[in-house]
């Protein structure tokens, strides 16, 4: 095949992934509205099919302009899907009770990546000079799994505070002072009541459950974020003599590394574990974004390749 | 402030305490470097880091920041009052991360304190095994101090500290998880000192070199020098640089592909001290200067001579400005020696196309190899207030007046008469080359905090601390009953798999025979012990 021809596959690819992103969380969002189990496994079969796609997408390009394909915001959305659908997928291996969050998961990856494919979408082409290192291979590919990772975990704290909500406003009254089985009807009673009146939300994994995950999943982006902080520096030693200049993409970046320190700091204090560390953890989603998008294309810096 | 409420009356025989400013202060020294200040802090970092990037800050792009002050005028001042241009270099900005890196200097004396005494006494004892949550017990025929001594070998192999109190065995592992956290921690004071010694001691500047001419490092040769505080200019290393030869490229799509100079670097005899080409991400290093290709742009040689042939302006480069878009360039031609006094502004094409090489709706463009190059004059004629501070790349029109009513189109080579019969000659083309010139004392000792930074991080956020405690006792004739019980003090979700999997190795170590019972794995850890499982430590 020509670079053009790969080019034009990979094109076809990214909306063959976002596609059968879009079925897999229908059928992940219905399997968590009516339960149905089948829908689940269905789900996870065409969300494997889209990461293949996915994967297929990112080679092609690859293979179309010589380089690694994460040269410009488009080519970064199409990575992003990749690492946030593998994330959830290595979730689901080791807790399957949570494969009905892929409708969370799913859906984010794929804004990001319909975003990438209308709005940021370039033509292949080759890197301009000041990019053409081997740390972009070594730098960008930290940045977007770090970034995808840490975003995977704020969607976990955003689903927390709901469930945790839901829970608090469930939490029966204090059982009335009366003998021990009356006790024990009127707990059934409202059990039942509650069953009866359970929204969907109920369904979500248990708040604590939630917060575990979302823990686990911070806990694994944020040294891959540092590292991708570092690997930065050291590029920017070698390409501008200096390892740091508060350019606004390094300013955001190190926003996003003290938010994300901050959650982490939250967990083990008194006060903070829970609600106020996942506020963090949005806080710290917030500013990924910003610096993806407001900085790419608004504010003007060292950085501002990625836009059109 | 405490207020003791014991009359004094009340103790007699001791002279009446005061409420004690001491116990006030130990008290906010306590808060201060608790975690909940830390965090706090961080916040507040981050929100001030913020405002860094919402407004241009001098250090990053001081342009801007001059645009600012002329789109606000009356707010500009107050901001600049207030540092919002320099945050980073701002006291307020300096206050909020000393405070941070004090709370963590006066967080980590305790922390080390605590983590020297644990190192130094046993493993403690366990008490009562039974009321532990997560256990594990089998029975076996080997005898007692066969399974125990089963237990020391498994528990060792897994890199468990060891002690026996009373027949129970205790055991300790995941000490790291601490003595990493805390060489995080001391590695961002070694990342800032690092910092700071570079900012104090180094230096950056910018210098242009036109193709052939050789360029001396000295203060004056800078076009923009920042030094650290405590950096002399007669600090900067002696050499020079010549600049042999600049190539640029591109690609068919007209994007830039490559820049490189070749640059000689010699001593101030002239002795060559090495050659190399020098373009992004591939800088030469001096006598401990690092010299990087920075930007680049086109030198005209035009010569100015009156009617008669008489030269008014001896063929001189022209330094012109680059617009990384077009890759057309800009310059200005000052002719004082005439009266009036003519001003050239001068325009330069790469590569001038006209119409139909052009995209739809435009009659001419550029192409940015240096396939046709084409100087474009227009001729002012007037006052051009050279006496007054200006840029050389404009010229400063108020009291110019445009000299004739068509510009000049002048290839290589050749010459153009004005209307006022004054004849222009683009005598020759040539380019520059810029270079970031930057020596930073302080990268070596920011690369092993970064370093230790990353080898700290890593181990503080997934060992997980651990005691196991073992007993054997017998049960019945030729039976031994092995009780294991363990506490986890973070990862509790995956220690009770841990823990069954500990005492299947030492069943297996201590040789047993008769087949095991059904474990009894104490209780199953429910979603509660897993929201407290994963603590992190400061």
């Amino acid at each position: 095949m020509t670079p053009g021809d790969l080019a034009t596959t990979s094109d076809t690819l990214v909306w063959l992934a976002v596609l059968s992103y879009v079925v897999a969380a229908t059928l992940f969002g219905l399997e968590f509205a009516y339960r149905p189990r089948w829908l689940g496994v269905a789900g996870l079969a065409v969300t494997v099919a889209g990461l293949a796609a996915n994967v297929g997408a990112a080679t092609t390009r690859g293979l179309a302009v010589h380089r690694v394909p994460w040269g410009n915001m488009y080519e970064f959305s199409i990575i992003v899907g990749i690492i946030t659908v593998t994330g959830f997928l290595v979730w689901v291996r080791r807790r399957p009770e949570i494969r009905p969050l892929g409708v969370f998961v799913l859906l984010p990856a794929v804004l990001a990546m319909g975003l990438g494919g209308l709005v940021f979408r370039v033509p292949a082409g080759p890197l301009v000079p000041a990019l053409n290192s081997r740390w972009i291979v070594i730098h960008v590919a930290a940045a977007i799994t770090g970034s995808s990772v840490l975003c995977l975990g704020a969607v976990f704290s955003i689903l927390y505070l709901v469930k945790d909500r839901v829970e608090r406003r469930r939490r029966p009254p204090a059982p009335p002072l009366v003998a021990g089985a009356a006790r024990t009807a009127d707990r059934v009673e409202v059990d039942q009541a509650v069953a009866r009146h359970a929204g969907v939300w109920d369904r979500l994994p248990s708040a604590d459950t939630l917060d575990h995950l979302a823990y686990r999943t911070i806990a694994f982006g944020f040294p891959i974020w540092t590292f991708a902080i570092i690997a930065g520096a050291i590029w920017a030693q070698s390409a501008w003599g200096r390892y740091w200049g508060w350019d606004p993409k390094e300013t955001w970046s190190f926003i996003s590394w003290t938010v994300f320190a901050a959650y982490l700091h939250a967990r083990a204090t008194a006060g903070w574990r829970g609600r106020r560390a996942a506020w963090l953890a949005i806080v710290g989603l917030a500013t990924l974004l910003f610096n993806f998008y407001a900085v790419n294309t608004v504010i003007v810096g060292l950085h501002s390749y990625g836009g059109r | 402030m405490a207020v003791d409420v014991r009359p004094p009356a009340a103790r007699p025989d001791r002279p009446p305490r005061r409420p004690g400013l001491g116990d006030t202060l130990r008290q906010a020294w306590r808060e201060y470097r608790s975690m909940r200040t830390a965090l706090v802090l961080l916040v507040v970092l981050a929100a001030a880091s913020i405002l860094g990037s919402l407004f241009p800050q001098e250090g990053v792009s001081p342009q801007r920041v001059d645009q600012y002050f002329a789109d606000h005028p009356a707010l500009a001042p107050v901001l600049e009052r207030l540092g919002l241009f320099d945050v980073f270099g701002s006291a307020w900005y300096m206050a909020i991360y000393l405070a941070l890196l004090g709370a963590l200097v006066a967080c980590l004396v305790p922390r080390t304190r605590a983590l020297v005494r644990v190192l130094r006494s046993r493993p403690p004892r366990g008490g009562d095994l039974a009321r532990y949550r997560t256990r594990a017990t089998f029975e076996t025929s080997a005898p007692p101090d066969e399974a125990m001594a089963a237990a020391r070998r498994v528990l060792r192999r897994h890199r468990f500290r060891l002690a026996t109190h009373d027949g129970q065995l205790a055991a300790e592992k995941g000490y790291l998880r601490e003595a990493a956290s805390m060489l995080f921690h001391v590695s961002l004071l070694v990342l800032l000192v690092g910092l700071a010694y570079g900012k104090g001691y180094g230096y950056r500047g910018q210098a242009a070199i036109v193709e052939g001419e050789t360029w001396a490092n000295a203060r004056v040769g800078y076009d923009s020098f920042s030094p650290g505080r405590f950096f002399g200019p007669e600090r900067l290393a002696p050499f020079q640089l010549r600049l042999d030869d600049f190539t640029n490229s591109f690609y068919a799509n007209n994007t830039p592909r490559a820049f490189v100079s070749r640059l000689t670097a010699l001593d101030l005899d002239g002795r060559q001290l090495q050659s190399q080409p020098v373009a992004p991400n591939r800088p030469m290093t001096v006598d401990g200067v690092r010299v990087f290709q920075s930007d680049y742009g086109y030198v005209p040689v035009v010569r100015v001579q009156d009617r008669n042939g008489r030269e008014l302006l001896a063929p001189q480069e022209v330094l012109t400005l680059r617009d990384p878009a077009s890759e057309v360039s800009n310059g200005a031609v000052k002719v004082t020696r005439s009266t009036p006094q003519v001003g050239l502004q001068v325009v330069l094409f790469t590569g001038l196309r006209t119409a139909p090489d052009c995209p739809p709706g435009m009659d001419f463009c550029n192409d940015p190899r240096l396939s046709r190059p084409v100087l474009v004059v227009l001729a002012y004629q007037g006052d051009l207030q050279a006496d007054r501070a200006q840029s050389v790349f404009s010229l400063d029109h108020s009291r110019l007046r445009p000299l004739g009513d068509r510009p000049l189109l002048l290839g290589p080579g050749q010459s153009g008469r004005l209307a006022n019969g004054m004849v222009v000659s683009f005598t020759d083309l040539k380019q520059y080359s810029v270079f970031t010139l930057a020596r930073d004392p302080g990268v070596p000792v920011v690369a092993v905090g970064a370093a230790l930074l990353l080898c700290g991080l890593v181990p503080s956020l997934y060992v997980t601390r651990r005691r196991v405690w073992v007993r054997a006792v017998p049960a019945g004739p030729g039976t031994t009953r092995v009780e294991l019980a363990g506490l986890a003090l973070q990862g509790k979700a995956a220690f009770e798999g841990e823990l069954a999997r500990l005492a299947a190795q030492v069943e297996r170590g201590s040789g047993g025979l008769t087949p095991s019972p059904p474990e009894d794995r104490g209780t199953l850890n429910g979603a509660k012990d897993r929201a407290a499982a994963e603590e992190t430590r400061p």
